[in-house]
């Protein structure tokens, strides 16, 4: 890592314990990780180990039981859920596992809305996320219901509504793990080239490790703890 | 605002979305309730105010005139008719005369003195047949026989409430003759006088008062009453079409006439209990469409929880990426609200334009009124209100329910 980078999230001590008595379950068993900006990490483990835990944990869509997290600067522990929501609609992005876009609304409009929900005005957040859908190399299928896109057409439109808005992290949990494999190349080289080409901050859970090839580093997980990290390209 | 605006959107299109037969299904519920709503009380009111409107048509017509409380008569009735003739927003008048009578039947039979006589008492009612036709559309009323002819004499129109085979079972109670037809001669007795009629007409109306009522010719009643005046004891009036009763009231009053009577438009002399019976019925009306609209809120409560718990994960996920959970809501509310709209403009088109022509066309035909289907536009704007509200808000609560849950959980699909 240079010198000159800054840490974007910095988590110590995190836990994430499920249930009580009897089935009382801890899956993160106290993780300190420190990810910089414009880093691209990968998250890798078998089933179980916590991967996706940890990643909800750092992505702000859950609480952890104990540890700090700072994100961008800002305490995440004291802040209520409506604080949390706005949190991450100002400095998340997110790519969930299968596509998870709005089946009501057509391509556009699913990745309009974080916009409009920032303050942008109809016009400008149409303009811009057309933009975003043709810079994944849709520019055809504005219109488009999720019914009428393929899987991996929906996963490039999940990317576009992640980034439209320019976040200061991406989140991905498992992007590739409902596409073929044509399709999964297609979205990992997208994730790769805005991390490549814009310095996007990218936090990724990936089974596979060749998906995880573009990465600074890898984070290697095991029984909720992080065992090991490998450095593959130092930013 | 803008999560107003992403609400619309959401709200729009998950209803553009769904399935046109859903659509088509909750919108229908909603009209019937709102019908439910509208046409229940609507009925029950309607028979009172049918009966109010045949009381207004054969008896108080618009302005009714009657005696003052120490007075018999209306004083120098002649005067008071000369100023109705000078006012041009009357159309016409009817003076009548009322004596209390005896009217015997089947004399002529009647074996021997032992035997009980076929024998009323009731009222009298000296008319001249050509201006009460006028005003009441008297002629309109007889069922069996003929009208009175203003040239002859020694006729007489009997009410079918007198009549045993009209009155069933209220004969016991009221006192009624038998077997009398038209054509038949019945003995009119007032105080000391009495006299022989032809019945020429039997008459029937809604209107209880006519119905009961036996009319003569005035010049006949005022002999066989040895009045020697012709003070009158009641003054019907019926005004040109959209005149206003009351300015014309006053205008009456004005000329020194309630001096002479006591004036009253129809709604100041309807009688209280129609008034009260009218009351009961659109508070029975109004508790029974709240039956409706509880039905309706809980379907809608009902169809937006299915359909919020169906897209739960994607609720979350909107949350997920930043969409306050206010949007979501408001997505479900427009939704409960655009049903609600669109029912109760059916149900609107469906009264204004259908129920109430028809009813008014083909009344219900009930003994004592004409029932027809009364929805005023105030009260059924307030119906509106309270059915679109309780919607909303049958579209909000379960929407809050799920929309509140915790984000991870609904986007995982966890409990």
């Amino acid at each position: 890592m240079s010198q000159t980078s800054t840490p974007i999230i910095t988590a110590v001590g995190i836990t994430k314990s499920f249930g009580s008595g009897d089935l009382f379950t801890t899956i993160l068993k106290g993780i300190d990780v420190t990810i910089m900006q414009g880093e691209f990490v990968a998250i890798m483990g078998k089933s179980g180990a916590g991967k996706s835990t940890l990643m909800y944990q750092l992505s702000v869509l859950d609480e952890p039981t104990s540890g700090t997290l700072t994100i961008a600067g800002e305490s995440i522990e004291r802040k209520n859920e409506q604080e949390r929501t706005q949190f991450r609609l100002q400095t998340l992005g997110y790519v969930f596992q299968d596509y998870a876009l709005v089946p009501d609304l057509n391509a556009e409009e699913n990745v309009m809305i974080p916009l409009v929900m920032r303050g942008m005005n109809w016009t400008e957040a149409k303009t811009v996320a057309q933009a975003a859908i043709a810079a994944v190399g849709l520019p055809t299928k504005y219109k488009n219901l999720p019914s009428e896109l393929s899987g991996g057409e929906q996963q490039r439109i999940a990317v576009a509504r992640a980034v439209a808005g320019k976040p200061k992290i991406l989140f991905a949990d498992e992007p590739t793990a409902n596409l073929d494999s044509f399709s999964s190349q297609q979205v990992i080289d997208l994730i790769t080239s805005l991390n490549r080409d814009f310095g996007q901050t990218i936090v990724m859970v990936t089974h596979e490790r060749e998906y995880a090839l573009g990465c600074n580093r890898i984070i290697h997980m095991e029984d909720g703890l992080i065992i090991r990290e490998e450095i593959l390209k130092p930013m | 605002m803008n999560i107003f605006r992403i609400g619309l959107l959401l709200g729009i299109r998950q209803i553009q979305r769904a399935s046109i037969w859903t659509n088509i299904l909750i919108v229908f519920v909603m009209a019937l309730t709102f019908l439910n709503l509208i046409a229940v009380s609507g009925i029950l009111v309607g028979l009172i105010v049918g009966s109010e409107r045949a009381l207004q048509e054969k008896s108080l017509g618009d302005i009714i005139v009657t005696t003052k409380d120490n007075e018999t008569t209306i004083i120098d009735t002649p005067a008071f008719t000369r100023v109705l003739d000078s006012i041009p927003e009357i159309q016409d008048y009817t003076v009548r005369f009322k004596e209390g009578a005896q009217v015997e039947a089947n004399y002529k039979t009647r074996r021997d003195l032992s035997q009980d006589k076929n024998v009323i008492s009731g009222s009298i009612v000296g008319i001249d047949p050509i201006k009460e036709d006028a005003v009441t559309g008297l002629s309109t009323t007889v069922v069996e026989g003929e009208y009175l002819d203003t040239s002859e004499d020694g006729y007489l129109l009997l009410g079918a409430l007198t009549l045993d085979r009209y009155t069933a079972g209220f004969a016991d109670i009221t006192g009624s003759l038998e077997n009398i037809y038209p054509g038949d001669t019945v003995r009119v007795t007032i105080g000391q006088n009495t006299k022989e009629f032809f019945v020429k007409g039997i008459i029937n109306a809604k209107a209880g008062e006519v119905s009961r009522s036996i009319y003569i010719p005035e010049r006949e009643l005022r002999r066989l009453g040895n009045r020697v005046t012709q003070d009158a004891e009641e003054i019907a009036i019926r005004l040109q079409a959209n005149t206003d009763a009351t300015m014309v009231k006053n205008a009456l009053i004005n000329s020194g006439l309630a001096e002479q009577a006591k004036i009253r438009t129809f709604n100041e002399a309807l009688p209280k209990f129609l008034v009260d019976i009218k009351n009961t019925f659109n508070v029975l009306g109004t508790f029974i469409g709240s039956i409706g609209i509880i039905v309706a809120s809980i379907t809608i409560f009902i169809i937006i929880f299915i359909n919020a718990l169906a897209r739960r994960r994607f609720i979350g996920i909107l949350k997920g990426i930043g969409i306050d959970r206010t949007a979501i809501e408001i997505a479900y509310v427009i939704q409960a609200g655009v049903y609600a709209l669109a029912g109760s403009l059916i149900g609107v088109v469906i009264t204004y334009a259908i129920l109430i022509p028809y009813f008014d066309a083909n009344p219900i035909n009930f003994p004592f009124s004409d029932g027809i289907l009364v929805a005023e536009p105030i009260g059924t704007l307030v119906r509106f209100i309270t059915l679109f509200i309780i919607t909303l808000l049958a579209g909000y609560i379960p929407a809050w329910m799920i929309a509140r849950g915790n984000t991870l959980n609904a986007i995982l699909g966890r409990k």
